[in-house]
């Protein structure tokens, strides 16, 4: 065995050419100056890659040869074979350390008994690896899901100079000035956003396809899978979002049952929505800078978790506010403040994402009485700044 | 001058090198090669060492991007990959079996580094696959103490990819603003 203070011999089996040169960087990186690679007639030890397609032969002629070198073998699978060191993927550095430090100790033992006894060849048939798990599950390919263009479209962004077109403003209220926060929330209930949400309730209750008949437009809710049809574009649910439904007219809202006729709608696949993204940016209408009255404003409120950011209208450093009121709860007025932000950004976000479900209050008093930290700010803010300052410049 | 990396990594067939296609700067550095077993399945090429893309910055600064290996056979670099690195990106594949299950084999791959930085998950081929939901990912998050952004994403789509690399980077710090 010679002098065990150098660095472990070790040769690569069961690995391309790639994998072998990756290897050898590998151990020249991470476990430097421990293992070093050789070829198979001077090595102490040898490394199989267990997943390779030719490993199990490969292994098993090893472990029934009379090679008294040490084996390690990298996979995927809780392998266990008599002698053989396993490292489990994803190898990490200290557990290849470990393995490496494992080996040395045994050629240090091996090396004293050297000597006295012969060791001998333990020949272990190789178990049978683990067969590989199906990778593709079963699914039906739903051909008319991709003509679905606006569920599935990437998001739409506003920013800071098209928010008040975009999103509308109430004459009479500033709703970035404290002295008037009581003022600026509004009863979802009031508008289309009260019915809508009532009627998803209702459908999801009833598991079944449900038709809102209005004065307006023709809506059809499928619960079983998150859509809704609508006959009206963005502009015009823009429109109507904003405006106050008087009571006598909602109480001709009615939710009936419908018979879905799959050819009648085919040919206007570009009206559905998915549920989630229609609820937002209604809700971001009927908003125009307000919170939902459902909400304290002097309680701090929390975000359970992200939006899908990436389906949803994004307005103004929405998802910096997303970033923030993730962790801690904080109250709308404290978010604007520590992002430097106008209120009605925060007011706006808060509106949308609990419209969806995705915003709690805090209403223990402990709460309200213990302040959220202050964030500090990451060595890397101005590089971070940079990057998104690049993604967002190259944006199309 | 400093090097600085995002590191995008999942299982094969999930976007990585189409994503750091959509957002770097030059065409990267692709090292796909004729897939052999099982990975055959999923894609005709498939990444066995690395890809490569530049993000260049105003100043001359320079982000590098890079992919993971797909087959997980390949991970030992993964050690080396994400030193440095300013954060994770794991896209993941709707359409496989259990994509739970690959989510929680990266995450915890790479829960160091995690730990140090964050990770931003990208879901993939939603429209072919619409379970299970984000809402389901977010469950099974919740379950292991993570609250990290979960996005759907089709890879391809510039702007999918640059939202999900700027929620990791509002998430390391929502004080971030940008410096246009």
């Amino acid at each position: 065995m010679g002098n065990i203070k150098r660095p472990v011999k070790v040769a690569l089996h069961a690995m391309d050419e790639r994998s072998v040169r990756t290897m050898t960087m590998y151990l020249q990186g991470p476990c430097k100056g421990v293992a070093m690679v050789v070829d198979d007639a001077s090595a102490d030890c040898d490394i199989y890659d267990g997943d390779n397609i030719h490993a199990k032969k490969l292994l098993a002629d090893r472990l029934n040869s009379s090679s008294t070198r040490q084996v390690i073998v990298l996979s995927l699978h809780s392998v266990k074979l008599n002698n053989v060191i396993v490292v489990k993927k994803p190898v990490k550095s200290e557990d290849m350390l470990g393995a490496l430090a494992e080996v040395k100790a045994r050629l240090e033992r091996d090396a004293k008994q050297e000597k006295d006894l012969q060791p001998t060849a333990i020949v272990t048939p190789l178990k049978k690896l683990e067969e590989d798990k199906p990778i593709l599950k079963h699914f039906r390919i739903n051909s008319g899901e991709q003509s679905k263009t606006s569920k599935h479209q990437t998001a739409m962004q506003i920013n800071e100079a098209s928010f008040n077109a975009y999103i509308g403003s109430l004459p009479g209220l500033d709703v970035n000035d404290p002295a008037q926060f009581f003022k600026a929330s509004y009863n979802p209930n009031e508008y289309f956003q009260g019915y809508i949400q009532s009627a998803i309730k209702t459908c999801q209750k009833r598991d079944e396809i449900l038709q809102l008949s209005t004065n307006w437009r023709q809506l059809i809710l499928f619960p079983h899978n998150h859509e809704l049809w609508l006959d009206a574009d963005d502009k015009q649910l823009r429109a109507f979002a904003g405006v106050k439904i008087e009571k006598t007219i909602g109480s001709k809202m009615l939710l009936t049952p419908c018979k879905y006729d799959p050819a009648a709608l085919a040919s206007a696949s570009d009206k559905f929505h998915t549920i989630e993204t229609f609820v937002w940016k209604l809700a971001c209408w009927t908003s125009k800078g307000r919170y939902p009255n459902t909400l304290d404003i002097e309680h701090p409120v929390y975000l359970k978790n992200w939006p899908n950011f990436t389906r949803l209208l994004i307005t103004p450093h929405a998802m910096r506010i997303a970033a923030l009121m993730v962790h801690e709860p904080r109250t709308l007025s404290d978010v604007a403040r520590i992002l430097n932000i106008k209120p009605q950004y925060v007011f706006v976000f808060i509106s949308a994402a609990c419209a969806i479900g995705l915003v709690g209050q805090a209403r223990r008093e402990a709460d309200v009485l213990v302040k959220a930290p202050e964030i500090k700010p990451s060595q890397k803010q101005g590089l971070l700044g940079r990057i998104i300052s690049k993604l967002r410049g190259s944006n199309v | 001058m400093s090097q600085y990396k995002i590191i995008f990594t999942g299982p094969v067939g999930a976007g990585k090198t189409t994503a750091i296609n959509s957002i770097s700067d030059t065409p990267p550095i692709k090292t796909d090669a004729t897939a052999s077993d099982m990975t055959k399945l999923r894609k005709a090429g498939t990444t066995v060492a690395m890809d490569y893309g530049i993000m260049n910055l105003n100043g001359g600064e320079k982000i590098h991007l890079y992919g993971t290996p797909g087959q997980e056979r390949f991970d030992f670099m993964w050690d080396i990959l994400v030193t440095g690195g300013i954060g994770l990106i794991l896209l993941l594949d709707n359409t496989r079996a259990d994509p739970f299950q690959d989510m929680k084999f990266f995450l915890d791959a790479f829960d160091k580094f995690i730990s140090q930085t964050n990770v931003s998950i990208g879901v993939t081929q939603m429209d072919i696959s619409t379970t299970p939901t984000i809402d389901d990912y977010h469950l099974q998050l919740k379950a292991l103490g993570i609250n990290t952004p979960v996005f759907s994403v089709d890879a391809r789509v510039k702007n999918d990819v640059s939202l999900l690399v700027q929620s990791l980077l509002f998430s390391l710090d929502p004080g971030v603003e940008d410096v246009a």
